[in-house]
C-alpha cells in the first residue's frame, strides 16, 4: 500500500512538471499532451492522498488500541497488587491479634444483648476455634500442595517437632483429621 | 502519513492551478473565463481571510486550521500558475 502511494506521488509530480518543461506549447499535439498529463497528475495525486489518509487513520487506530491494551494491563496489575496487599494485611491482622478480635466480638455481643450469656460466649469460642482450625487446615493443605512432608508441615503449622511426645501425637492426629480426612 | 497525504493534496492543488492556466491558454474566451474565476476566487479568499472568526465558526473548524488552509490554497495557486507561466 505504501509502495503504491509513493509510486502515485512520483507519477503525479512527473506528470505535472515534465510535460510543461519538456514539451512546446506552440505545437498542437504537445499542448494536448500537456493537458492530458496535468489531468493525470491531479488524479494520481488525489489517489495517493486518499491512500495516505487511509493509512494514517489505520495507524491512529492501532495506536489507540495499543494504548488501551497497555492501560488494561496496568489496571489489572494494580488491582491484583491491591487485592493481594489487602489480603496479606488481613491475614497478618488475624494472625497477630486473635485476642483483640475475640474481645471485640465479645464486646459487640455485650452491646447487643446487654450481658454476655453462656450460650453466646460458648458459640463465640467455638467459632473462634473453628476459624483457627480452618486456618490450620488451609495452611497445611497449601504446604502439602507445595510438596512439603508431614513432619515439616506439623512443625510449621502446629510448632511441634517430630518425636513421641503427646503434643506431637495430638498434632499428628489433627493433621490426619484435617488434611487426610481420617477420624482418629 | 499525515504529512504524506497533505503533501499529495497540495501537489494535486498545484497541478489543478497549472491545468487552469493551460485551459486559459487554449483560447481567449477560456482565458477570460479563467480570469473571472481567478478574480472571484481571490475575492472570496480575501473575505475568508478578513472574516476568519465568522467563517471558522460556520465551518466548525479552528481559526488556525482555516488560516492554514487559506495559505495553502494561496501557495498552491501561486506555485501552479508560476510553474505553468515559467515553463
Amino acid at each position: 500500500m505504501q509502495l503504491k502511494m509513493f509510486v502515485l506521488s512520483g507519477a503525479a509530480l512527473t506528470l505535472w512538471l515534465t510535460p510543461l518543461v519538456v514539451l512546446d506549447k506552440k505545437v498542437t499535439w504537445h499542448k494536448a499532451i500537456q493537458g492530458l498529463s496535468l489531468g493525470g497528475a491531479i488524479a494520481c495525486a488525489i489517489s495517493a492522498g486518499n491512500i495516505a489518509r487511509r493509512l494514517a487513520e489505520e495507524n491512529e487506530i492501532e495506536t489507540i488500541k495499543t494504548r488501551a491494551i497497555t492501560a488494561d494491563v496496568v489496571d489489572e496489575i494494580a488491582t491484583s497488587a491491591y487485592i493481594s496487599q489487602a489480603q496479606r494485611q488481613q491475614e497478618a491482622e488475624q494472625l497477630l491479634n486473635p485476642v483483640e478480635h475475640l474481645e471485640r466480638s465479645l464486646a459487640l455481643t455485650c452491646e447487643d444483648e446487654g450481658e454476655l450469656t453462656p450460650f453466646s460466649a460458648a458459640s463465640l469460642l467455638k467459632s473462634d476455634a473453628e476459624r483457627s482450625e480452618n486456618d490450620k487446615a488451609e495452611r497445611a493443605l497449601q504446604l502439602k500442595a507445595k510438596g512439603w512432608g508431614k513432619a515439616k508441615i506439623i512443625l510449621e503449622v502446629w510448632g511441634v517437632s517430630k518425636g513421641g511426645s503427646p503434643k506431637y501425637k495430638a498434632a499428628e492426629a489433627e493433621y490426619k483429621r484435617l488434611v487426610e480426612g481420617d477420624v482418629v | 502519513m499525515r504529512a504524506a497525504y497533505l503533501a499529495n493534496y497540495f501537489i494535486a492543488g498545484c497541478a489543478a492551478s497549472s491545468l487552469l492556466g493551460w485551459i486559459a491558454s487554449t483560447s481567449p474566451m477560456a482565458a477570460k473565463a479563467i480570469a473571472f474565476l481567478a478574480a472571484a476566487t481571490f475575492i472570496l479568499w480575501g473575505l475568508c481571510w478578513l472574516l476568519d472568526f465568522s467563517v471558522s465558526g460556520w465551518l466548525k473548524i479552528s481559526v488556525q486550521n482555516l488560516q492554514a488552509f487559506l495559505l495553502a490554497v494561496l501557495a498552491m495557486g501561486i506555485i501552479g500558475a508560476g510553474v505553468f507561466l515559467c515553463s
